[in-house]
């Protein structure tokens, strides 16, 4: 007997332990015990060392999340930057696509206003003088581009086209010295030649001294030069002089197109008539009076 | 008796990480059984009424660090070293591949003892389901772990056996 526990104390405290295990469940599975005092114990001693570990552990996750946080932020904020960068110039396109389609748009309504055959031509190039008024554009004879032709804006006239090449052209400004436009008052029909003056400014001259010209009164071209289509805005009437003595008077003209931020102009091919007068209304900073 | 106490600081560690560390790096919410692979130890290398006593104690700890009732992991633990005990002493899993099979089928064994227990003492379905959904993933996790635990438990029986000697 004494020796067949011995042989086999392994396998029987194994099953009296397995005993006891099933005692403690079924005790326990019947609500009778819960938590035991020595559960209490043992947790109690294990406390400090599970914070102790939880403690590491937090430090060292922490640590690393921050490592992390950071190169992803470093990395976040560097693609934010170039993010930023790109909206920037897609903001600044747009802004301009906004601009050269309120542009053009008002050029197409000036163009369904006049009859005839009509181009729409960019200004490429601008005098380097300054004693010049003249202007490049981008169309020349190869489009259907003459000389003498009329150029226009939606706000009036800009000149007249001097000299051609194949795909470009030089434009005379209507404030060029050289340049004169036949025009009328178009309240009184005073009639006189536009020509280019100082400081971007024009004069009509040949104006006869008991024509009704007043501050204020809007040029138009008369029409009568071949050139220009009647009606189309040329200036309005800044100052008028009249001397002690002679027949005629005259009247500084301030231009109605802004020469200095137009960007596209119309190109008259052959020749062209006003269907009823330019309605056009300069946006603020690009119509008359804009700059003073 | 130095043997034991290194065997004790080992599961008091084992244990420490099953309860902080593990349940951090878990997949899904199985981890693996460090507490069984040290049964496991203990039924192939202690053979004596201490390590049957040794996988009491680990299956009574278990079950007072967790939420089931006193008594599951305790007959499970149980059961695996009398089952491992028997084993060894009938065939020869002396290397790492035999180990990490019987790893394997410990785990199997075990959740399979406890989902047999809840079956039969407590009424509670979800319980059942939700430790039969890990299963084969927590076997697979204590059989991955088990060469290292083992190499760490035959270091700290050498030291007691150097220290001893």
């Amino acid at each position: 007997m004494l020796e067949f526990l011995r042989r086999n104390r392994v396998i029987l405290a194994s099953g009296s332990l397995l005993l006891i295990s099933l005692l403690l469940l079924s005790t326990g599975a019947r609500g009778r015990q819960r938590t035991d005092p020595l559960t209490g114990v043992v947790l109690d001693g294990m406390k400090p060392l599970q914070r102790a570990t939880v403690a590491s552990i937090q430090a060292v996750t922490g640590l690393w999340r921050s490592y992390v946080d950071l190169v992803g932020v470093k990395q976040e904020n560097a693609k934010l930057r170039r993010r930023i960068v790109e909206l920037e110039q897609q903001a600044v396109r747009l802004s301009e696509v906004e601009q050269t389609d309120k542009r053009l748009e008002e050029l197409l309504q000036m163009r369904s206003m006049l009859e005839g055959d009509l181009l729409v031509a960019n200004i490429v190039g601008r005098d380097p003088m300054p004693w010049f008024s003249t202007l490049v554009i981008d169309k020349g004879e190869g489009d259907g581009v003459h000389r003498n032709a009329a150029v226009l804006s939606p706000f009036g006239v800009v000149g007249q086209v001097m000299t051609t090449g194949a795909h470009a052209a030089r434009v005379l400004l209507l404030t060029d010295h050289n340049s004169g436009i036949d025009a009328v008052v178009q309240r009184s029909r005073a009639r006189g030649i536009v020509e280019g003056g100082l400081d971007g400014h024009c004069v009509m001259k040949y104006l006869k001294r008991g024509e009704d010209v007043e501050v204020g009164d809007r040029i138009v071209t008369s029409g009568l030069d071949g050139i220009f289509p009647k009606g189309i805005m040329v200036g309005e009437v800044t100052r008028v002089t009249r001397g002690n003595r002679g027949l005629l008077q005259l009247a500084d003209i301030k231009p109605s197109v802004p020469l200095d931020r137009i960007e596209e102009v119309l190109v008259t091919r052959g020749s062209v008539q006003l269907k009823e007068l330019p309605q056009v209304t300069p946006t603020p900073g690009q119509g008359p009076g804009a700059g003073r | 008796m130095h043997g034991a106490i290194l065997l004790m600081t080992t599961a008091v560690t084992a244990l420490l990480l099953q309860t902080t560390l593990l349940p951090l790096t878990a997949l899904g919410r199985a981890t693996p059984d460090l507490l069984l692979i040290i049964c496991v130890y203990l039924g192939l290398h202690h053979h004596s009424v201490r390590g049957a006593f040794g996988a009491f104690v680990l299956g009574y700890l278990q079950d007072m660090f967790s939420g089931s009732v006193v008594g599951l992991n305790t007959f499970a633990m149980c059961l695996v070293f009398t089952l491992v005990y028997l084993t060894s002493r009938s065939l020869w899993v002396d290397n790492v591949l035999s180990k990490i099979v019987l790893v394997f089928l410990a785990s199997v064994l075990k959740t399979t003892a406890v989902l047999v227990l809840i079956a039969a003492f407590m009424s509670s379905a979800h319980l059942w389901q939700s430790v039969a959904n890990y299963l084969v993933l927590e076997a697979l996790l204590a059989a991955a772990v088990s060469p290292a635990m083992f190499a760490v438990l035959a270091h700290t029986q050498q030291l007691a056996v150097a220290e001893e000697g």
